[in-house]
């Protein structure tokens, strides 16, 4: 099909276009008239048209405007100035592309506060945890049925683990496989499987402030969601402990309300 | 609108000292179409208290290239006679479309017609006159 192929609709629009270019005249007419001039079909008659409609025009411009007309629109501010339609400006290209890069920026910023809000000292950690806790598969962790409490002393005993303790609200929980690792920073990261509602528990050493060395440790516990994983995660004794399930904040919520 | 430019004065005239009014009463008029719909208003208004013209389907044939001459012959009269003769919207849309005041846009919104009516209207319009041309003022080819 031929780029000037005119529709019915614009050959409406030529056969009604204005007679003197306009300013004001839209795009589709602007189109429609363009088309018309190049149409094999069309071009011959749109010329005749146009003619035409510049003769009765200059016929119509011989017409006097009565003098107390013109006075009046001399001297009265009758006709307010057309005012740019919000419409108009929201339908602008232009508009359409900043609103949109607007929209993505304020969606980022905001995206990035709401992180802010609810980060804490080993934050990023903990969301590398959850990631990993969506990928393990239980067959990866030796296995070890007895309380989650008492793996304390197998930390502690077969790794040098110091303070890798379960904190008493998770202490009671039956595990079923326990492992240690080294993440890719180097530090030494306990993983325990638990039947319960699938969950995972992760033990690994809080961040330290650069300038002192100290850790960084805060009070109570702290949640976190991440690709459709929750995690709390409590600091005792320089170390992070965190647990972990699929679902969201409210599912392992009941975990920690029972210990208060 | 009238034929009869004693009659479309008043009726502008009218238009203007309501615009003058409600300015004055702090409603100015909303934007310009304001004026040429209450215009058209008094002039349907006008037209219907004199002679109507009968109803007749007038013949139509394709606008010539020598359609320009044969206007050029014409006076505005001749013209205001004509287009008041139409029957309305016909006869608002060809006063509003030779005013070369407007867009299609507006003309829409001022008539309160679609784009393939008023396109209608006015094609059907300028085909009568052709034919009203042809049989008033023929051209003669100078060959």
């Amino acid at each position: 099909m031929s780029i000037f192929h005119m529709s019915r609709r614009e050959k409406a629009l030529a056969r009604i276009a204005p007679i003197t270019e306009k300013s004001a005249t839209d795009r589709r007419t602007r189109i429609a008239v363009l088309r018309a001039k190049r149409s094999k079909t069309m071009a011959t008659a749109f010329a005749h048209q146009q003619t035409f409609d510049k003769a009765v025009v200059a016929i119509v411009q011989t017409i006097p405007v009565s003098t107390e007309v013109a006075e009046w629109f001399r001297n009265e501010k009758l006709i307010p100035k057309s005012k740019r339609r919000w419409r108009k400006v929201a339908r602008n290209p232009a508009v359409i592309s900043v609103a949109l890069a607007t929209a993505v920026i304020i969606g980022v910023m905001t995206l990035n506060v709401m992180e802010r809000l609810t980060d804490f000292p080993g934050s990023a950690m903990a969301r590398k945890m959850l990631t990993l806790a969506a990928s393990t598969r239980g067959t990866e962790l030796d296995r070890v049925e007895t309380q989650a409490g008492a793996l304390a002393d197998l930390f502690f005993m077969k790794y040098r683990l110091e303070h890798y303790d379960v904190p008493q609200e998770f202490a009671d929980i039956k595990t079923a496989g326990a492992r240690v690792f080294d993440d890719d920073e180097g530090r030494r990261v306990a993983q325990i499987s638990v039947p319960e509602k699938r969950m995972q528990f992760f033990l690994f050493p809080v961040d330290r402030n650069p300038k002192d060395g100290k850790p960084r440790e805060f009070s109570g516990w702290r949640y976190l969601e991440h690709e459709g994983w929750a995690g709390v995660v409590k600091v005792q004794s320089g170390v992070c402990f965190m647990a972990a399930m699929k679902g969201e904040e409210k599912d392992l919520a009941p975990y920690v309300a029972q210990a208060k | 609108m009238t034929g009869d430019a004693m009659k479309a004065q008043e009726a502008f005239q009218a238009t203007v000292r309501e615009a003058a009014l409600q300015a004055g009463r702090g409603e100015p008029p909303q934007d310009r179409l304001w004026f040429f719909r209450d215009a058209r208003g008094r002039c349907l208004q006008l037209g219907e208290e004199g002679i109507q013209a009968e109803a007749a389907t007038l013949e139509e044939c394709e606008v010539s290239a020598h359609a320009a001459k044969q206007i050029a012959q014409l006076d505005a009269e001749h013209l205001a006679i004509w287009i008041s003769a139409a029957p309305d919207p016909q006869r608002s849309a060809l006063a509003a479309y030779y005013l070369d005041e407007f867009t299609p846009r507006e003309m829409m919104a001022l008539l309160e017609v679609k784009c393939g009516e008023l396109s209608d209207l006015i094609c059907s319009g300028r085909r009568q006159f052709q034919s009203w041309l042809d049989a008033t003022t023929p051209h003669y080819d100078d060959e």
